[in-house]
């Protein structure tokens, strides 16, 4: 074979293929990214349109995208068509795979919530016994944290808090309105600590790769990037067993084409980074491939309150609004009876809670809603996911997408230490209400099904032993020493923070780490 | 509101396509000079030109249906009702593509009530008064629960609830009462187009 043009060749151009074209391309490697979806002119693929405009009246094309609950009828030619990129589940363990195919993938959407890990989970094991430590520490990557967060201005405060370690912030010094102080208050003689929201604030538009790391690869000269390359498999050299490219169809065309380099990175997005690895029948000597599957619960709305001192716009200015985090606080120093490690509450006040929430309806409901506009507190509740090896994904070969790629096949399920956890939080949240004087309108701890978060992590996971893990410490595989994975399917546990600042952390040491071995000739036969 | 009268004056006149048609016809007489630059024609949606043909309920389910559209979000100070908003002949539409679970709490839901109608005061719910009415809308009063209520007229009428307001705060006519500020909402925001 010909001696390959790229030193690197990077699948996927999100969060964390484009961290890894990044650093790589200021490095000086060659690097080939390749996408399955195309560019996007957002000045031209949006248009402004008013809700009546739309066919649905806002309610959407019923039973399209059935599995996105994020999809709205504006939204929803943005999000992956399922019936193109289909997977399978039992339908008794639903599963929402919600997916994005555009060059800057997920970071184009993203909730922009931004948090680090910490020992509590870099270390679970050490401090609970259940699962899996990390092969790294925080210390390991806070160092990587310390340059992605200049990168997506992250805003934030510090705080001081173990569970949630401090950021390089654009220092959040805004000041909190009496229900949030009366709040705060309350959470706080219960030992519930609290620190502002911590977010990407990007530049213009987005906080995305899209326009934070793939124009300075691209300005290195050092990046090409493919779009609308639907990659079936990795292709490894008989001799060498080496990674040596990728075969891939053109989206539209569906022609096969081949692309080669001396590395490949593969950062497709969780769970289609495995399905890669899995249809391409590498990197999984341990068997653990696919398993582990992991995300965060989410409740959202979990419990509704209106605040009676701002009913019928009684409010005075500075009174109402705003909102904050409050990271875990359960299993830091106690121990809880029925469930494992915890939760984080990200709770707001100002809003105005809908109509479903009011037993009533006709004009007594109207009245009732301009009473309450703007007087409500609602909190989502974001709860660890325990990895579980039986939380699994696998290749069914029965079906395929448009291109003919089999598909995943989706088996996880929540258990008892997630609904026991749920319980907890919205039992804790309500009793905060009640110490506020609030009113609760309506309270639930139904989680929506795994997947809805959007925060798949596992099935591809680091370890220190290749009999129990699929890639080491450097998100390099085991078996194949020139394939590195540097997503979210590299996780070993998530916590309850957000993963995108991690994965970020990840993607750049394992470049930096590449990029030494490379330099040394280790990546080679 | 003048763009709106001559929209739907053209709509109510049965030969203003014919004059549209002789209007698009070249002249005889000497070319006319280009429209400016930013001229742009101008379009009418179909709910204000045409009536929606029904496919999905029966005549006694919307009789139904419309009774409790009006019920559930009347006109309230100066904001269109679901009547006003043709909330009932969209869900017709919506129902006709949902799938067969959605379809069948609405018939069943529709049928449900008539039924308890015809016990309870010997009359179909559309002629029932206001009073009449509530006795059988008790199930809106309950507080809300996340899961659905078991009994099927209940589920039905808290599906209906939300989807009666969502068709009528965004229809064209919730969004003319807000432009005139008779109302809130009624916005819109962008749009994706399909990808190629």
């Amino acid at each position: 074979m010909a001696d390959p043009k790229f030193d690197v060749l990077i699948i996927g151009s999100g969060a964390s293929g484009g961290m890894a074209a990044y650093t790589l391309t200021k490095k000086g490697a060659k690097c080939l990214m390749l996408d399955a979806g195309p560019p996007i002119d957002f000045e031209r693929q949006r248009v402004n349109k008013s809700t009546h405009e739309l066919p649905f009246r806002g309610f959407g094309k019923p039973g399209k995208l059935s599995h996105v609950f994020q999809a709205t009828e504006f939204n929803a030619n943005q999000w992956v068509d399922e019936t193109q990129v289909p997977y399978t589940h039992d339908p008794k363990e639903p599963y929402n795979w919600v997916r994005v195919r555009m060059i800057g993938g997920k970071s184009l959407f993203w909730a922009r919530m931004s948090f680090r890990l910490s020992d509590y989970e870099f270390r679970a094991k050490d401090h609970d016994g259940y699962g899996d430590n990390w092969p790294i520490s925080y210390r390991d990557l806070a160092p990587y944290y310390d340059q992605v967060e200049p990168i997506f201005r992250v805003r934030g405060r510090r705080d001081g808090l173990m569970q949630l370690p401090d950021g390089v912030f654009i220092e959040d010094t805004s000041g909190e309105s009496e229900c949030n102080k009366r709040f705060i208050a309350a959470a706080r003689e219960r030992g519930i600590p609290n620190t502002k929201m911590r977010t990407s604030m990007g530049r213009g538009q987005f906080a995305s790769s899209f326009n934070l790391l793939l124009p300075d690869a691209l300005a290195t000269g050092n990046l090409t990037i493919v779009p609308n390359a639907v990659v079936r498999e990795i292709t490894v050299d008989k001799n060498t067993g080496l990674a040596n490219g990728v075969n891939f169809l053109e989206r539209q065309s569906h022609r096969e084409m081949h692309a080669s380099a001396r590395v490949v990175v593969v950062g497709a997005s969780c769970l289609e980074s495995t399905r890669l690895l899995l249809n391409s029948g590498i990197a999984n000597s341990s068997g653990v491939l696919g398993h582990y599957l992991h995300d965060q619960f989410y409740i959202t709305q979990s419990v509704q309150a209106v605040i009676p001192e701002a009913r019928d716009g009684k409010a005075p200015s500075g009174f109402i609004g705003g909102g904050g985090y409050m990271p875990r606080f359960r299993n830091l120093k106690t121990k809880e009876k029925n469930f494992l490690r915890g939760y984080a509450l990200d709770w707001s006040t100002g809003g105005s809670p809908d109509a479903k929430y009011f037993p009533l309806y006709g004009e007594a409901l109207q009245k009732a809603l301009e009473s309450c506009r703007g007087a409500g507190f609602n909190c989502t509740v974001m709860g660890e996911v325990l990895p579980r090896a039986e939380s699994e994904v696998r290749i069914n070969k029965a079906v395929t997408d448009a291109w003919g790629i089999p598909v995943l096949h989706v088996q996880t399920r929540y258990t008892s230490n997630e609904f026991n956890m749920a319980k907890d939080a919205v039992a804790t949240l309500e009793e905060l209400c009640h110490a506020c004087g609030w009113e609760v309108l309506a309270r639930h701890d139904q989680m929506f099904p795994p997947g809805y978060s959007i925060h798949e992590l596992g099935t591809c996971r680091m370890g220190d032993n290749p009999k129990t893990s699929v890639l080491n410490k450097w998100n390099q595989s085991w078996d194949v020493k020139n394939l590195f994975v540097v997503d979210g399917s590299s996780f070993v546990s998530g916590g309850s923070q957000n993963p995108t600042m991690t994965m970020l952390a990840l993607s750049m040491r394992a470049s930096d780490y590449m990029a030494e071995q490379m330099r040394k000739g280790e990546l080679e036969a | 509101m003048k763009r709106r009268r001559f929209i739907q004056a053209l709509a109510a006149t049965p030969a203003a396509p014919a004059l549209l048609a002789q209007q698009a016809q070249p002249s005889q007489q000497a070319p006319q000079a280009p429209p400016p630059a930013e001229a742009s024609l101008r379009y009418t949606p179909p709910d204000a030109a045409a009536e929606a043909v029904l496919h999905f309920f029966t005549a006694q389910q919307f009789a139904t249906l419309r009774k409790l559209s009006d019920l559930l979000m009347p006109p309230v100070n100066g904001a269109p009702g679901a009547l006003d908003a043709k909330a009932p002949e969209f869900l017709d539409f919506l129902l006709s593509q949902s799938p067969a679970e959605r379809q069948q709490l609405y018939r069943n839901g529709l049928d449900g009530l008539n039924a308890q109608a015809r016990k309870r005061f010997s009359k179909l719910f559309a002629d029932f008064d206001a009073a009449q009415a509530e006795t059988l809308l008790a199930p809106l009063r309950d507080p809300w629960t996340y899961d659905a209520p078991s009994d099927p007229v209940a589920a039905f009428l808290r599906a209906l609830k939300d989807d009666v307001r969502r068709a009528t705060m965004n229809s064209r006519e919730w969004s003319l009462a807000a432009a005139a500020g008779r109302t809130r909402g009624g916005g819109g925001g962008l749009y994706w187009l399909p990808i190629d």
